[in-house]
This record gives structure tokens, C-alpha cells and sequence, in this order.
């Protein structure tokens, strides 16, 4: 059965442009280390999208929103370079995430 | 809007990004103000800011020793800075700290690497002098594994203790840069790891905050009322 999502579009704040699989790796890290295997099953995040200006999107559950949230919060540094990430927006469905991000 | 402060924050001189830099990221973060809270042992600590309505100027008290605690908070209480913050993890410290009704808040009680403990003793005063007791998040952020753990615990306990003798907890992101500082609702979201509710989360970021600058601004009248 196919489970319900949650669409998080968030913003990037870094000291220098940030490459899409290095963020990739950070956020896979951070939410590794905070909920270990089991909790990252469960929350089954997936980078969807991530562009040059900062904005990017990421996929889960609908019940482990705020556990992925912390997980973005807890992203200090990506390759070396320090940064900050917010969530912009949560929407359930694929097109209304894109129009909170301006695609 | 709710009305949210982030009330630990280091900018220029101690770090190099000025406090209009700050408070600008901040303010699209969804805060209404932030405190500078620059280390008292640095150049140019507790200096006014420019007259900006939402920059507070505080000062975290750092020293090793009780009596040189008291002399500068006596100093400091008579001068015209607005908060009054000491950088807490030594147990001596901290219990010197939440005697005195003349601070505001305890920062990172339980140390930058987790090696101090609140107990009940100090809380009990904390809640009695009014003193708020800090959870900073960004020991949670930039700390990974071990050291991470080690504090999640402590956060924990002094949690524990907070709800348990009704002393007031305060969030802060004791951001150094404007890449530390978090928005409010991951503030939250980070705070729902060591067991802190919604509710309290918000009323950290909130109410406390508010608390202890209307306790301030109070003082400010009496002495322009004199």
C-alpha cells in the first residue's frame, strides 16, 4: 500500500553555494545519527529536488514530519562550509510543494 | 504572528558578523528580537548597540571564581545593560549563579560538552529567584554521537527538574553566526528531542523570554521614575 507523504520545501542559508550531493549526504548523516536505522525507515526521507539558489525538497512520511525537521535543523556544515537550514513549507502534494518553492 | 526572542546570541565584537546582520536573518526567521549576549572576558562586552527596538544588549558573565561572579554582576546590574546571563557547566558556578536574584538566566547549565548537572538544590533557587534556565541548541546541532548523547541526557534531567519545581525554561540558539541561528519551529522540533511538549517549547521561546524583559524594562521605569 502506498503510504501518505509530506513534501518539505526548505531554504538553504550557507557561507558558499553547497553542492546537491554533498547537502544530500549531510542530511542522510544527520538523520542517520539522530534516529539510527529503524528511525530513518520510518521516516523514509528522499532529497526530490535541490537548485543553485538554495531551495530545495525533501520527502517523508506524513506522521515523522517534525523528526525530519529536526534532522534538517541539526545540518551545521556541508563540505567544510557552515550552514543553516529552514523549512519554507510542508504541503501533501507534489505540485502545491512546487509553488511554495517558486519552481 | 506569535511573538518569539532569541535571547543568547554572540554577534561583533566577539564574533565577527554585526548585530544588524543578525537581527536581519532573525527577522525572516519569524523572531521579533534577539539579545546579544557577547562574553564579558571579550573586548567590548555589553556595549550599547545601536538604538534598534529589537537588539537587546546582555552580557554573559564568564569566570572561574564565586566572588569575581558577584563583583561583576554587581557591576553590571548598576550599569545599563539589559540582560544578564552566566556562562554556566561549573557546579560552583552555577549554584552562585541561581543564588542571586540579580541574573536572568543560566546559560548551558550542563556545560558545552554536557559535563555539568543541574540538581534539585539549584533548581529550587532557579524557580525561587526567578533565574531562567537555558536549553541551547546549538550543543544539539554541531555535537554528533558521544558528546550528543551525553547532553540530550543532561537536557533530559534538568527538564525533569524544571517541570517538577516550576522553574522556566528558555530556548536559545547561542548562535555564533547567522548560520547557527534556527527558526522557531525547529527550535521546537529539536526541543521534541529531549522530551520537551509543544507547549512548553512555544512558551520557552515566548512567555519566559517576554517574562524576564518586562521584569527589565520595569526596572528601567523606576529608575527614570526617580
Amino acid at each position: 500500500m502506498r503510504d501518505r507523504r509530506r513534501y518539505l520545501v526548505f531554504n538553504v542559508l550557507s557561507e558558499i553555494a553547497v553542492d546537491k550531493y554533498k547537502l544530500l549526504n549531510a542530511i542522510w548523516e544527520s538523520v542517520y545519527s539522530l534516529y539510527g536505522d529503524v528511525g530513518t525507515s520510518e521516516i523514509k526521507p528522499w532529497l526530490i529536488k535541490y537548485d543553485k539558489t538554495g531551495i530545495g525538497m525533501v520527502r517523508c512520511t506524513h506522521r515523522k514530519v517534525d523528526e525530519l525537521r529536526a534532522a534538517l535543523a541539526c545540518v551545521h556544515s556541508v563540505g567544510g562550509a557552515k550552514v543553516g537550514i529552514r523549512v519554507i513549507g510542508i504541503s501533501g502534494t507534489i505540485k502545491c510543494a512546487y509553488r511554495i518553492a517558486g519552481w | 504572528m506569535p511573538i518569539f526572542f532569541d535571547l543568547n546570541v554572540h554577534a561583533y565584537p566577539e564574533t565577527d558578523v554585526p548585530a544588524e546582520v543578525m537581527l536581519r536573518t532573525a527577522r525572516n526567521y519569524g523572531y521579533t528580537g534577539i539579545a546579544i549576549t557577547n562574553h564579558d572576558d571579550c573586548m567590548g562586552a555589553g556595549e550599547r548597540q545601536e538604538k534598534t527596538h529589537s537588539i537587546y544588549t546582555g552580557v554573559e558573565i564568564r569566570t572561574k571564581s564565586e566572588s569575581e561572579l558577584n563583583r561583576r554582576i554587581k557591576h553590571y546590574y548598576s550599569s545599563k545593560v539589559q540582560l544578564i546571563a552566566v556562562h554556566g557547566g561549573d557546579e560552583r558556578i552555577n549554584l552562585a549563579a541561581l543564588k542571586d536574584n540579580r541574573i536572568d538566566i543560566l546559560a548551558h547549565p550542563c556545560g558545552e560538552k554536557g559535563e555539568g548537572t543541574l540538581n534539585r538544590v539549584l533548581v529550587r533557587y532557579a524557580a525561587e529567584n526567578g533565574i531562567a534556565i537555558e536549553f541551547n541548541m546549538n550543543a544539539i546541532i554541531n555535537n554528533r554521537r558521544g558528546d550528543r548523547t551525553r547532553i540530550l541526557t543532561r537536557m533530559h534531567d534538568n527538564l525533569k527538574l524544571v517541570r517538577k519545581y516550576r522553574a522556566m525554561p528558555i530556548l536559545t540558539s547561542n548562535a555564533c553566526s547567522i548560520y547557527g541561528l534556527r527558526a522557531p519551529r525547529e527550535m521546537i522540533a529539536v526541543a521534541a528531542l529531549f522530551g520537551m511538549r509543544r507547549e512548553e517549547a512555544v512558551a520557552a521561546l515566548r512567555d519566559v523570554p517576554l517574562s524576564i524583559l518586562e521584569k527589565r524594562w520595569d526596572k528601567e521605569r523606576e529608575v527614570e521614575l526617580l
